[in-house]
């Protein structure tokens, strides 16, 4: 499945936004509100959700018109109609398409299995807003249809995976290792780059003594720490 | 909005394509899925953390509830998302010089589609079908791709350099630490945060700090 790519998955959510206000404000915008106040870097509640390397969300308000020119040879070739009438002309015209609702777009790379992340998602997601207030994943997703139903985190994947669509390619520029080993693998990078720069010109058996103590400090293959934490925005 | 997370860039893009043409699209990427070597290069672009093309066939919003009013569209719409190392226009502008032709057949009659060479059709085309992102969370904001591949070399070559060389003799550990060094020349660095290379990354990092305060 083009969703997978080794052990990286692509998710892919469209959440219908129920049409209608509150108050003066519309439902959809409530929620890009909520999104643009999330906070950023290790603050982000994605940054609790294991396994999570890159997420975003938006809110798809409407498709686009295509007004531009362009050259395709094939389907503008109806635009030569345009020498016999001006109606012709119009028809050649792209279609104009317009969205019943709009979405919320959440979109994630990760590592491992789709159920194993949305649970959590479900259990992990939390912050504090900006009012001071205590906050979960249920926040985001409030003014979604039928997201009411939803109470539990089975039930949470339920409704994801209603909302969810298939990669028809996903492309995979970097490793699929788990977070937790890409994190490790970026501390000891920096960690051994500042050692080896620090260590230039010094006696074998100095470095080789500062190594050994080195490799203790870092714990290679201990995952657990020393190491980045996740959304790490400062050195 | 945030399309920056450290180093990297969110973009979304969505444009209608024919339902009837579809197919051809999803042939295409079949066949990349296939054949590797056609996504060589953006694999030598390098620039590319992740990134994926979704198509959504014109009866295929979700629609969850009866009270949800049916989506009744003309065309069909394709979803590409990336994430990606650099401003905007290098990255728009290395898939122009790099892989013009593998972009068309991705971008197959869509509608209205440029071709990505002219360079500046391209950009607008582009520029008119993308959609800011609301919030954007990258696990690492201070490495670029390559750190993150990078960083899986350096540790497989640390673990295995201590194991086989850390226990020999002074001038033996060093011949086999010189070697290591040698070999990991082009995966060291030192990871910071971006530098600031437009506005809208300075009005991330006042943002961020004014959350911190």
């Amino acid at each position: 499945m083009a969703t997978k790519s080794g052990n990286a998955t692509a998710l892919t959510v469209l959440s219908p936004i129920k049409n209608g206000n509150l108050g003066e404000t519309s439902f959809a915008d409530i929620t890009r509100e909520r999104c643009l106040r999330l906070p950023i870097h290790e603050e982000s509640p994605l940054a609790k959700v294991p396994n999570t390397y890159l997420a975003r969300l938006f809110i798809l308000d409407n498709v686009f018109y295509e007004s531009l020119p362009a050259n395709d040879s094939v389907f503008n070739f109806s635009d030569i109609t345009s020498i016999f009438s001006d109606s012709a002309r119009k028809k050649a015209l792209p279609r104009k398409d317009t969205l019943k609702s709009k979405y919320l777009v959440f979109s994630s790379n990760f590592h491992g299995d789709l159920d194993t992340y949305l649970t959590g998602v479900w259990e992990k997601w939390s912050y504090i807003d900006h009012e001071g207030t205590q906050r979960d994943v249920r926040h985001i997703w409030e003014h979604c249809v039928a997201f009411d139903r939803v109470t539990d985190a089975s039930s949470f994947i339920a409704y994801i995976k209603r909302c969810q669509l298939d990669a028809s390619l996903f492309f995979n520029g970097s490793t699929d290792d788990s977070l937790q080993e890409q994190l490790k693998s970026l501390y000891l990078k920096q960690e051994f780059t500042k050692f080896a720069v620090e260590h230039q010109g010094k006696s074998a058996s100095e470095i080789q003594q500062d190594f050994k103590a080195f490799i203790a400090r870092v714990q290679p293959e201990n995952l657990e720490g020393p190491t980045w934490q996740a959304g790490k925005s400062t050195p | 909005m945030s399309n920056i997370a450290g180093k990297a860039y969110a973009m979304n893009v969505i444009t209608p394509i024919r339902w009837y043409t579809t197919w051809t699209n999803k042939l295409f990427f079949k066949a990349a899925l296939l054949i590797p070597e056609t996504l060589k290069g953006l694999l030598t672009l390098s620039l590319i953390h992740y990134a994926r093309w979704v198509i959504i066939p014109r009866d295929g919003f979700p629609r969850l509830d009866p009270s949800q009013p049916k989506e009744e569209l003309h065309y069909a719409y394709m979803l590409f998302f990336s994430n990606f190392n650099g401003s905007w226009d290098q990255y728009v502008d290395s898939f122009t010089f790099a892989i013009p032709s593998g972009l068309d057949l991705f971008w197959k009659w869509n509608i209205r589609y440029p071709k990505s060479v002219p360079l500046t059709p391209f950009h607008d085309y582009i520029r008119h079908n993308q959609i800011d992102t609301a919030h954007y969370y990258n696990a690492y904001p201070m490495a670029a791709s390559n750190d993150v591949k990078s960083a899986q070399k350096v540790k497989k070559a640390l673990i295995d350099f201590n194991a086989k060389s850390s226990d020999k003799s002074a001038d033996d550990f060093l011949k086999d630490y010189h070697m290591l060094l040698n070999n990991l020349q082009h995966d060291f660095g030192d990871m910071k945060p971006t530098p600031i290379v437009s506005l809208s990354s300075y009005e991330v990092k006042k943002r961020y700090e004014q959350t911190k305060a």
